[in-house]
């Protein structure tokens, strides 16, 4: 698979504080890859460094096979990026606002016509083309940020954290046109720290921690990492210790955790584990009003990881 | 691509009304506030008929010389005129200087005037300075009679005309005023340096406009600077035209309050429009010059910077005597180093040489200061409007 | 508390605002102080004059100067043209003699010379030209008669010692008491810009949508919660209005203490109540914090202007004069103006400065009517 971006021991501190540590990556054309990490793990000074915007102190950045520097402006022209805040003008217009950023990079006009006005339907704004940035609310000017940034049909897109903040219909529509992209050819690069999004869209992860490459892989490689197969929870009532005790010697169960009234049992296989579990339940007359099953997710292989929850 | 972003930063400044406000509208309203208040400062100044009264007596009706000479200082159709008699009696001289419808009362005695006034002032030294001359002038006929008397019998002519020498006399006092030449310059209302200094500070506060713009164009300072730093667009070519763009919006507010302050407030900028002008380009770019400063030197929040902008042009235009013209003075005549380093001063003195003076080398001295403090604010900023990576955004 | 303490907190927030109008009025103050400024009618009674004497400096020459600089002030001068014309231009002097070369020979001759002079034309150059008139015209007279130069100084001396009775019949020192109201005057500028933007900004940030829906939703009641809010702004005008009387007394000690320095403190109180009135039916008008800025600072300096804070009101055109009629800032400023030349101060000559006092508590209570007025019709619509 051809290489778009690669990254060779990069690193970047502020003094004393390792934003990036020795962190050596490469995305493959046409893939989604996610970063994830909790907020603070380097992610978006990442992206900065590999668009030039960010001295770096050591390590080397390839797109597309030449070396990124801040006027290699063929590289950039393929490039479009998203960034966290919403950047764009208060006293434009929608349209406007596509208009003068596709207008930077497309010097024909009636192309950039056709452009804006297909960027303003993959993002499903038509109705608020004439609307300020100020009459937006916060999902429609997500969908206005990312309009801005892809509208010259970029080959490479950046995607920093653009569903913060967001009503669950918007970030549907976004994800959504994430993945339209990346059918129509783009190569995505996108950071976040909601791993079901990670889940759901990437596909491949990298995962961050204090500037560091804690994993990458496929989703379900990740998942394997996290050693576990199977989690169980229990709502109980009372629980005794001897009855605590007595679930932890079940087969395959990897921890038991007893957080209020929640029991959660991890297990490192996953067969009749619910079925086993359950019996003993009965067997043992511990009364419980719900319970179910799941596979483990990518936060708990960021617990395995680091100790810690993803989640903050 | 360059005409592209020019268009639309004109777009962008055009729809900030706050921006529009404070560098539009503010100094067209303060203008005419100056010109409401001001209008009557200088005329209130020149020289008023005085209001005084007479104590009728015998005394001043039997005072030839007093009674000509106020009777003529008070004549209507006399252009010198400077006085508007009451003839009346004590006590109401007394009251009218109460109720402070005189300056003062005359009140003669045998040989003798009293002048009675309220207070010390210019008026009342005017009305002393008059009876005082006309003591004067009493004596000196009584010396140059004397003398002619003496002359006259000492040439042995003991037939002395006695009319004859009076009259004389008094022909050589009326022949003998001053001769004096007045070279002063037409142009002396000094009101107009309210105006010079209003039109300083407008320049000044263009500023706002090209702070506002370089802070879209840096991506250390803003979220739109840091999307346009990523496009494939030279930043030099890009900053250009932003700054291109905000020169001519300047310019344009510029134009509408040199409009207004010429036909509206009859402002009298001297009669050399081509140099006016030339100031006004170098004074707007001054402004903007500064607005690039403070946009790229201070890494805060754009409020902030606009409060750093604003004070630093309120306190320029306070020191090139906004708020009183005798401050710019001050600075002139005990600073003058301010001057070098305030370019509203520079401004504002600028437009008084070219108002006030005929010789052009203090306007040059002006106009030049203005391009180098320019060149230096835009020097400083340099490398951080060159700069294209950032050690933290 | 909480209400209180968000209040100063924001108040802390503006402190420089706060801080840059009371410098302006400190800095009018002493400059007001120190100068016979030229802008003001009443002025020491010598007019300021240069004199460029190109002569010798003795005899009839020597004669006219030593007269001059008993009867003018001689202003000193960076001796070269460009400084004495900005000298005259900007007032520092009034009046420019020149005194050409062969001065001396030509009076003695008989010649009456040309003396070139400069002018300001206003009444402070009147008066020096008469003073300068009158020396010639003396002096010419003579001439007629005496050739001897001694003796011609003599008698022109002689002559001019002669000099009127004045009395002045008047028991008010208006020097200092217009002083105190020209103090007044301006501080009715700093009171309108510091109690009225700094009330609109922290209303408008009580205002604020977010805020005011928390505050809604908060356990506080909402009348008291506004209750609260007025009573803090009544209390920061209270403290911007001692904070200026302080200052008053720091620059004027004396002269504040006596019944007509409390008059002067009591009004200025009135017309802090009203400015705190404006200030409050400008924060329901608008609520953008940008647009305050700008509209407080077309009303304070606008009022400024237009009532005399900054100029005198007696050099205001009768035109300017009338339409300030409208505004509050006009009749507190007429009061300062009539208190100063007060002689006797009892319930007969204090009656117009009462007049003026309740039309600004009429002002006040207009301002409170409309505020309420478009307060109700805003809950209707809301």
């Amino acid at each position: 698979m051809k290489k778009v971006i690669e990254v060779k021991n990069l690193s970047k501190y502020y003094k004393e504080l390792k934003a990036i540590d020795d962190l050596s990556f490469d995305v493959y054309k046409g893939e989604i890859l996610g970063l994830l990490g909790p907020n603070g793990s380097g992610k978006s000074t990442t992206i900065n460094c590999l668009l030039s915007l960010l001295n770096y102190q050591n390590g080397s950045i390839k797109i597309f096979g030449k070396e990124m520097k801040p006027d290699s402006y063929d590289l950039k022209r393929k490039i479009g990026v998203i960034f966290q805040e919403v950047a764009v003008f208060e006293e434009l217009t929608v349209y406007e606002n596509i208009d003068y950023f596709c207008g930077l990079y497309i010097k024909d006009k009636n192309m950039r016509k056709k452009y804006v006005e297909e960027v303003i339907n993959l993002v499903e704004i038509k109705e608020f083309k004439k609307f300020y940035p100020k009459q937006l609310s916060g999902g429609l000017l997500r969908r206005l940020n990312i309009a801005c940034g892809i509208a010259h049909k970029p080959e490479l897109i950046f995607l920093d954290e653009p569903t913060v903040a967001v009503d669950p219909q918007s970030r549907n529509n976004i994800l959504s046109g994430i993945k339209k992209l990346r059918d129509n050819g783009a190569t995505i690069i996108y950071t976040t720290h909601y791993m079901e999004e990670a889940e759901i869209l990437c596909d491949r992860i990298i995962i961050l921690d204090k500037g560091k490459i804690l994993a990458q892989g496929t989703s379900d490689e990740l998942k394997k990492l996290a050693n576990i197969e199977e989690k169980i929870t229990v709502e109980v009532k009372d629980l005794s210790d001897k009855v605590l005790e007595d679930i932890k010697n079940i087969d395959e169960v990897d921890s038991v955790v007893l957080s209020q009234n929640l029991l959660v049992i991890t297990y490192r296989k996953g067969k009749n584990n619910l079925e086993n579990l359950i019996d003993y339940l009965k067997k043992n007359k511990v009364t419980y009003s719900k319970i179910f099953s799941e596979r483990p997710t990518l936060n708990d292989v960021f617990l395995e990881l680091t100790g810690k929850e993803l989640r903050d | 691509m360059f005409w592209h972003n020019f268009k639309y930063s004109i777009k962008t400044l055009a729809r900030n009304k706050m921006l529009l406000f404070w560098t539009f509208a503010f100094p067209i309203i303060l203008g005419t506030l100056f010109s409401m208040a001001f209008s009557g400062v200088e005329n209130g100044e020149k020289l008023d008929i005085i209001n005084i009264a007479i104590v009728e007596s015998e005394y001043f009706n039997d005072d030839e010389i007093f009674n000509e000479t106020f009777k003529n200082l008070s004549d209507e159709n006399n252009e010198s005129r400077l006085f508007n008699i009451t003839y009346t009696d004590l006590d109401n001289s007394k009251q009218m200087l109460e109720d402070e419808k005189i300056v003062g009362y005359l009140e003669f005695k045998e040989n003798d005037v009293d002048i009675t006034v309220k207070s010390s002032g210019v008026n009342e030294t005017i009305l002393k300075l008059v009876v005082d001359e006309v003591i004067s002038q009493k004596k000196m006929i009584e010396t140059l009679i004397t003398k002619e008397i003496e002359n006259t019998i000492s040439s042995g002519n003991f037939n002395v005309d006695y009319d004859q020498i009076y009259n004389n006399v008094i022909n050589v006092i009326a022949s003998s005023e001053a001769n004096l030449n007045n070279i002063s310059s037409d142009n002396l209302s000094y009101i107009m340096i309210e105006f010079y200094t209003l039109i300083a500070m407008a320049a000044l506060y263009g500023g706002v406009i090209s702070m506002f713009i370089t802070n879209y164009k840096l991506a250390n300072m803003s979220a739109v600077g840091k999307r346009t730093s990523i496009t494939p667009i030279h930043k030099g070519s890009m900053l250009l035209g932003s700054l291109l763009a905000s020169y001519f919006v300047q310019l344009i507010g510029m134009g509408l309050l040199f409009l207004y302050t010429i036909f509206v407030l009859n402002v009298d900028y001297g009669s050399n429009l081509l140099l006016v002008i030339l100031l006004a380009l170098v004074g707007s770019l001054a402004g903007l010059a500064l607005g690039v400063f403070v946009a790229t030197i201070f890494k805060t929040n754009e409020n902030t910077k606009m409060g750093i902008l604003i004070a630093f042009t309120m306190l320029c235009s306070f020191l090139s005597g906004m708020m009183g013209i005798t401050m710019k003075y001050v600075v002139d005549k005990n600073i003058p180093i301010l001057n070098i380093i305030n370019p509203a001063s520079m401004i504002t003195d600028g437009f008084y040489s070219l108002y006030y003076y005929d010789t052009l080398d203090r306007f040059y001295f002006n106009l030049i200061s203005l391009i180098i403090f320019s060149a230096l604010m835009i020097f400083i900023s340099y490398s951080g409007l060159r700069r294209q990576k950032y050690d933290s955004i | 508390m909480t209400v209180f303490k968000t209040f100063w907190k924001v108040i802390i927030k503006y402190k420089g605002t706060i801080l840059l109008y009371t410098i302006l009025l400190v800095v009018f103050g002493t400059l007001n102080m120190a100068s016979n400024d030229t802008s003001t009618v009443f002025v020491d009674s010598k007019p300021n004059i240069l004199i460029v004497n190109n002569d010798v400096y003795e005899g009839v020459t020597k004669n006219l100067i030593d007269y001059l600089q008993n009867n003018t002030n001689i202003v000193e001068v960076e001796d070269n043209e460009e400084a004495r014309d900005d000298a005259l231009f900007y007032r520092d002097v009034n009046y420019i003699i020149y005194i050409n070369e062969g001065y001396r020979d030509d009076v003695l001759n008989g010649l009456n010379p040309v003396i070139d002079i400069k002018t300001t034309g206003d009444y402070q150059a009147s008066l020096a030209q008469m003073i300068l008139e009158k020396y010639i015209k003396v002096q010419n007279s003579y001439l007629a008669d005496i050739t001897d130069e001694n003796e011609l100084i003599a008698a022109i001396n002689n002559n001019l010692e002669e000099e009127s009775k004045i009395q002045i019949n008047s028991t008010v020192d208006t020097a200092t008491t217009s002083r105190l109201a020209r103090y007044f005057n301006f501080a009715s500028y700093s009171i309108m810009a510091a109690v009225i933007f700094i009330i609109c900004l922290v209303l408008s940030s009580f205002h604020e949508k977010t805020v005011n829906k928390r505050i809604i939703i908060s356990s506080m009641n909402y009348r008291k919660h506004n209750q609260l809010i007025l009573t803090s702004s009544f209390l920061y005008s209270v403290i911007v209005w001692i904070l200026y009387v302080v200052l008053g007394v720091i620059l004027f000690g004396d002269a504040l203490f006596n019944l007509r320095g409390f008059i002067y403190i009591l009004n200025t109180f009135v017309f802090t109540f009203c400015a705190l009135t404006i200030a409050i039916l400008i924060s329901t008008l608008v609520k953008n914090k940008d647009t305050v800025s700008g509209i407080v600072n077309v009303v304070a300096l606008g009022s400024a202007f237009l009532c005399g804070a900054f100029v005198p009101t007696e050099l205001l055109p009768d035109t300017v004069l009338n339409i300030a009629h409208v505004l509050p800032a006009y009749w507190y400023i007429n009061s300062n103006e009539l208190l100063a030349n007060i002689e006797a101060i009892n319930f007969n000559t204090l009656q117009p400065i009462f007049i003026n006092s309740l039309v600004i508590i009429g002002f006040a209570i207009l301002f409170i009517v409309i505020n309420n007025i478009i307060l109700k019709k805003k809950q209707i619509v809301g």
